[in-house]
């Protein structure tokens, strides 16, 4: 597009939330007014504060004024618990004013006259006014007075001529589309926390942002002791901008090697680059360590990995080869114990982990460990979250290796209780057979979209040295079904 | 979560009784002690109140008196009063009605009970912040680093 028919470079401001921006669409719109909205406890104050203190400066300084919140000497007492809070920085760049006294009063005009008269001496470039709740509730305004409806909007109108990015913190009113301020507002974010079952999951949406393409849907986010951290939903990096461009995916005609002799040959000559692998099997059947010889070939050919683990107490089946492999820092490990995670934040954990090690091949271990990690409001939307993060892997080039547990049934043949088998572009299947009154293990290649592949049904052996694929099992027939029989010569 | 760092409450306690030394410009005369201190607690009202709000500060103020009043139990008395005009004044006329000696005494105890309540809800560096215009130049407490979570 050229410049002539544009009118305007709206500023956007780098907001120092993690992953803020990226809901946002790239940032805060310089002079913006944005509301804030959650129910008690859903970490508004704090986003504020941390907005605050992340766009502060000499050259933008902030005013925060408090009017019907919690108590100034709380909020300042509970605030300094995070990393962001800088008290050097109060009277500086960040100052704060208490106009309570005014709005517990019911007299908003001189609360806005206040406001107005703080802003027109101190010149802020960020204004953030906590809270609004009352405000947006109040039925019977005092006769003769500013009504809280007028205020706001008032507010809202003056302050946008100001030059001052503006934040207004409050509690959702009942009637959101009826309200004025609504109307006025730039942006509106909504912050909430869902209680389901046993966890508890804190979740942001963008529900408003004039002249931007934000991230839709609901992200989740945790407050820790450096703040909010923002999980984007379904944030295929660059899907759009030069970073994808940058991120070119290597040509598929690309091969890599499984480091198991003899699987490569299966597949038609190693995985192809960039595609996201299945391997399904019982327990036992040596999925972990398939996966572990996958990543270990990696680090042997200099294209390093991450794993992502899930298990209840550390190393507890972990093969020795990845434990020193992740202690020479070969390959990034992500083994989350927490029971209430989000699959955007395991996804982004992930991104910021492929990235840092400009890691080439992931493994996830297992999608069943993953699923019971998952915090239960999202195990519905599992497989929908399945798929998003095999897009947004496949969307920064990584080859990605998941396993996923199958109970080991002969009345059918599945390869995930996920659907996920049309997700990946290539499986592998693990199985038990009996053959001559013992256990024996067979895998067999599925699928490889696109490509040639071996369609033979391979015994294999668990060794110290790893997976050792042996002969096909040529002489049986109907051994998935459980009940093989001699192909040639003779019942089994 | 820790209870905020109290930093040097004698130094604190030195800064305040210098300020209030100073206010006095050493007159020997009750009144004049209690005019100081009087002043001393305008300025630091001046200083809290747009960031805490007058209640806030009144709030403090009520504590304080309560906290002080094992020792100076003449000077609690004031506590019915509910603005904190009022209350100050009240502080300042029974402080006038006291020995100079005993005057001085209450005013420095209960500015330093004021300021360590202060310290013990937002932490020592943020009250020696925000107090430090009242206690002013060398006589201030040193600003610390600050201390993270």
């Amino acid at each position: 597009m050229s410049d002539q028919g544009k009118k305007i470079d709206i500023l956007k401001l780098a907001t120092g939330v993690p992953g803020l921006d990226s809901i946002l669409g790239g940032g805060l719109p310089e002079f913006s007014f944005n509301l804030i909205v959650g129910p008690p406890g859903s970490g508004k104050t704090t986003l504020a504060h941390q907005l605050m203190f992340a766009l502060a400066s000499r050259e933008r300084p902030a005013l925060y004024f408090t009017v019907l919140g919690e108590p100034p000497l709380k909020m300042l007492r509970y605030q300094q618990q995070f990393t962001f809070f800088e008290s050097a920085r109060i009277n500086d760049t960040v100052r704060f004013v208490s106009v309570a006294g005014d709005a517990a009063a019911g007299r908003y005009d001189r609360v806005l006259a206040r406001i107005m008269k703080e802003v027109e001496g101190w010149s802020p470039g960020l204004v953030i006014i906590d809270s609004f709740r009352s405000l947006l509730n109040e039925a019977h305004p005092q006769a003769n007075h500013l009504s809280p409806q007028a205020f706001l909007q008032q507010l809202g109108v003056q302050l946008s001529s100001w030059q001052a990015t503006t934040f207004l913190v409050g509690e959702e009113p009942g009637e959101r589309d009826l309200h004025p301020v609504f109307t006025v507002a730039d942006g509106l974010l909504s912050l909430c926390q869902s209680v389901y079952r046993n966890s508890m999951v804190r979740k942001i949406q963008v529900l408003k942002l004039r002249g931007q393409a934000t991230s839709p849907g609901i992200h989740t986010f945790r407050i820790g002791c450096s703040g909010l951290e923002i999980f984007p939903a379904a944030a295929i990096p660059g899907d759009t901008g030069a970073e994808q461009a940058a991120r070119a995916a290597p040509p598929r005609e690309q091969r890599l090697a499984m480091g198991v002799p003899g699987l490569d040959a299966m597949l038609g000559g190693g995985l192809p680059s960039g595609y996201s692998l299945l391997v399904a099997g019982p327990s036992g059947s040596g999925k972990t360590i398939l996966a572990t010889a996958f990543l270990a070939e990696g680090v042997r050919l200099g294209e390093p990995g991450v794993i992502v683990a899930f298990e209840q107490t550390p190393s507890q089946s972990r093969d020795r080869t990845i434990v020193e492999l992740v202690q020479g820092g070969k390959i990034g490990l992500i083994n989350t114990r927490l029971l209430d995670l989000s699959i955007d934040e395991i996804v982004q954990r992930l991104i910021d982990l492929i990235q840092g090690m400009q890691a080439t091949r992931v493994v996830i271990d297992s999608l069943s460990g993953f699923e019971l990690a998952v915090a239960p409001t999202f195990r519905e939307d599992f497989r929908e979250s399945l798929f998003r993060m095999v897009a947004v892997l496949s969307g920064l080039g990584v080859t990605v290796l998941m396993t996923s547990e199958l109970e080991d049934r002969y009345t059918d043949l599945r390869f995930s209780s996920y659907g996920s088998a049309f997700l990946t572009d290539a499986i592998i299947v693990q199985r038990y057979i009996e053959l001559d009154s013992r256990l024996k293990r067979a895998m067999a290649v599925v699928k490889v979209r696109g490509s040639a592949h071996s369609n033979e049904l391979r015994q294999y052996e668990i060794t110290g040295a790893g997976i050792v694929i042996g002969d096909p099992v040529a002489e049986y027939a109907g051994l998935l079904s459980g009940r093989p029989t001699r192909a040639r010569g003779g019942p089994g | 979560m820790a209870t905020p760092d109290q930093g040097n409450p004698a130094q604190r306690r030195e800064a305040i009784r210098r300020r209030l030394a100073a206010a006095a410009g050493g007159c020997a005369d009750a009144g004049a002690v209690a005019a100081a201190a009087s002043g001393v607690w305008r300025q630091v009202t001046e200083c809290l109140a747009p960031m805490i709000g007058a209640r806030g500060v009144d709030a403090l103020l009520g504590r304080s008196l309560q906290l002080t009043a094992p020792a100076f139990p003449w000077l609690a008395r004031v506590l019915d009063q509910e603005d904190g005009r009022e209350l100050l004044a009240n502080v300042q006329a029974r402080l006038a009605a006291r020995d100079p000696n005993a005057a001085a005494e209450a005013s420095l105890a209960l500015l330093v009970a004021f300021t360590e309540l202060l310290a013990t809800l937002i932490g020592a560096s943020l009250t020696d912040r925000l107090l430090d215009p009242v206690w002013g130049g060398a006589g201030a407490p040193e600003s610390k680093p600050e201390a993270r979570p």
